[in-house]
């Protein structure tokens, strides 16, 4: 007999990222996992594969990322809460399915756990895979994407991208990366419940109860149109949907930057160097402030506006080359803030290396 | 202490991140403290973080032999794999005593297969190595199906804790889960490990009289 709840009241436990992950979408009430074998993503599906069974939960292995992609939309299609995780050129390849999820507006989940690119890379970490994951694929990002800096953070936004992508209906992305995977810290899993957090139903989108056209309207499910008009007037609407939500869904961290010359903008585990940096520097007298964007889709604009209103210089910290200072620039276009680049692509980015460049950067 | 008395052979086993490696570092050290003669093998193929290879060169500049790759050395790692080392194959025909290190879960412990004359060696004990914090092994029934699930299993290792917020009570509460497995299962506790400071607290023995080994932590300088 499966057991009804995952994680009764809550417990501190120590855990690597992967299997965080794991628990939180038993906690978020996950039917159903799709995926393919990929590094660093692969104890999410082992861990997956052996807590599913005890809860009543599902698995299957797809031959692919494509297949593992559309599958979950299959899935999330028959009302279940399906979702996948991948890595890299994974990633690339469920680009397709992301694409068809926007299209559809189908509440897929997806981990993203990036390692170094361009290509296979390597397996290890990087933050290389932002651009993809905000916007990529044939459309126009009209994604929700959580990026994560703790295993504390791991287990909470993975329960709220479930419940962000069945309210709003995007696509929704938790943003981790090869160290957070294979990182052993310490969190409390909790049940959801418990926290007051209430758990968003899933629905089917076929199958419905009732005549299609008189009791209710029709499902009609399409991502292919015959004219520029049609499909025009669909995504204007989807772009409308998406504006009106996006102050709602962004997120962000900020701390110091009232009377900062400098703001360190960092995001995901480089976040972390850069907090510890930041208040080092403040001990020492420096007015350094951060900012953290948890949403790279959509992006906090409002603040980061305010922000960069306030300060004469960004410094952006990150593990490629100016993938976050691209949204970061247009976020906050118009703007006169100077962005100066820490950009290590492929390479994990210490507390230290901030603190040089930051002093180098204030004298 | 010389190296004649009867040789000590162990392979650290356990549930991925249960701190195999670090049980295995601290045990290897503490027995070439002793004047012995060690080989301390890394018997991961598996995983690209986390292994023995980063900290190779440090610990045999302690005195013991390393069997490891570099991390330079490897190639296709995580979902392809890596080879066995030569030498690691052999390492149980090494004299003196040899200290395994058997990664990644009940699927890694399968490498143990690997290593010539796994099968028949007198002195070879399987430990188990648990930590009760992690959830897949946090209460006695978990950690029963986990022994069924790893085969061959002589001892079992308390390495209750977490991280840096690791305390004496935690510790106390893996020797009970433990010393109630034990008694289930009749595979016995060989001991209790603890970080310098908490194993100080502690004494000699835990509370259900497990000898204490305390350890220094390494792995966090192994992430790659």
């Amino acid at each position: 007999m499966p057991k009804d709840k995952p994680i009764e009241g809550e417990k501190r436990v120590f855990m690597t990222g992967n299997e965080v992950v794991a628990w939180a979408a038993l906690a978020a009430d996950a039917d159903i996992m799709f995926g393919y074998p990929i590094t660093p993503q692969n104890e999410i599906m082992h861990y997956w594969t052996r807590l599913a069974p005890k809860f009543g939960r599902d698995f299957l292995q797809t031959e692919d990322e494509l297949s593992a992609g559309f599958t979950t939309l299959g899935g999330v299609l028959a009302g279940r809460k399906a979702f996948t995780a991948t890595a890299g050129p994974g990633n690339t390849l469920m680009q397709e399915p992301m694409s068809m999820a926007e299209a559809m507006r189908l509440p897929m989940v997806a981990i993203i756990t990036q390692r170094g690119g361009p290509s296979t890379g390597t397996v290890i970490y990087s933050q290389q895979e932002v651009t993809m994951t905000t916007l990529g694929g044939n459309g126009e990002g009209m994604r929700i994407v959580y990026s994560t800096a703790t295993h504390q953070e791991l287990f909470d936004y993975t329960i709220k991208a479930f419940n962000a992508a069945w309210k709003y209906r995007f696509p929704t992305f938790v943003l981790g990366d090869g160290y957070q995977s294979k990182m052993r810290e310490s969190l409390t899993i909790y049940d959801p419940a418990e926290r007051g957090i209430a758990i968003v139903p899933p629905e089917p989108y076929f199958g419905k109860p009732g005549v299609p056209g008189v009791d209710r309207p029709p499902s009609q499910l399409r991502n292919t149109y015959n004219m520029e008009e049609e499909l025009y007037e669909v995504v204007e609407h989807y772009l409308e949907d998406y504006a009106k939500v996006a102050p709602e869904v962004a997120e962000y961290h900020a701390h110091y930057v009232d009377d900062a010359d400098l703001v360190v903008v960092a995001h995901g585990v480089v976040a972390r160097a850069a907090l510890m940096a930041v208040k080092e520097l403040r001990e020492d007298g420096y007015k350094v402030g951060y900012f953290r964007p948890v949403t790279l889709r959509p992006l906090p604009e409002k603040e980061l506006r305010e922000v960069a209103g306030r300060t004469k210089k960004f410094l952006v910290a990150e593990s490629a080359n100016g993938q976050l200072a691209r949204l970061l620039k247009e976020g906050a276009y118009g703007c006169t803030t100077e962005m100066l680049p820490l950009f290590r692509p492929g390479m994990g980015i210490t507390p230290e290396e901030v603190i040089a460049e930051a002093k180098k950067i204030l004298g | 202490m010389t190296g004649d008395s009867a040789r000590i052979v162990e392979a650290y086993t356990g549930e991925y991140a249960s701190g195999k490696s670090e049980v295995a570092i601290n045990r290897a050290l503490g027995l070439a403290r002793e004047g012995r003669p060690v080989t301390l093998v890394d018997l991961d193929i598996v995983e690209p973080c986390y292994t023995l290879r980063p900290l190779k060169k440090t610990l045999a500049a302690k005195g013991i032999t390393v069997l490891a790759w570099e991390t330079g050395q490897v190639g296709g790692l995580g979902e392809t794999g890596n080879i066995l080392r030569a030498e690691n194959r052999w390492a149980l025909k090494r004299p003196g005593d040899v200290v395994l290190d058997v990664g990644y879960g009940v699927e890694g412990a399968k490498t143990l297969n690997l290593l010539e004359g796994a099968g028949t060696d007198p002195d070879l004990r399987v430990l188990l190595v648990i930590n009760i914090a992690r959830p897949m092994t946090g209460s006695v029934e978990d950690i029963l199906v986990y022994i069924k699930q790893m085969g061959r299993v002589d001892g079992l290792i308390n390495n209750t804790h977490l991280g840096d917020e690791t305390s004496v009570e935690i510790i106390q509460q893996g020797a009970r889960v433990l010393a109630e497995a034990a008694r289930r299962s009749g595979i016995p506790v060989v001991a209790t490990t603890a970080v310098r400071e908490l194993a100080a607290l502690i004494g000699p023995k835990d509370c259900r009289g497990h000898p204490v080994r305390a350890i220094d932590r390494y792995m966090p300088g192994a992430f790659w």
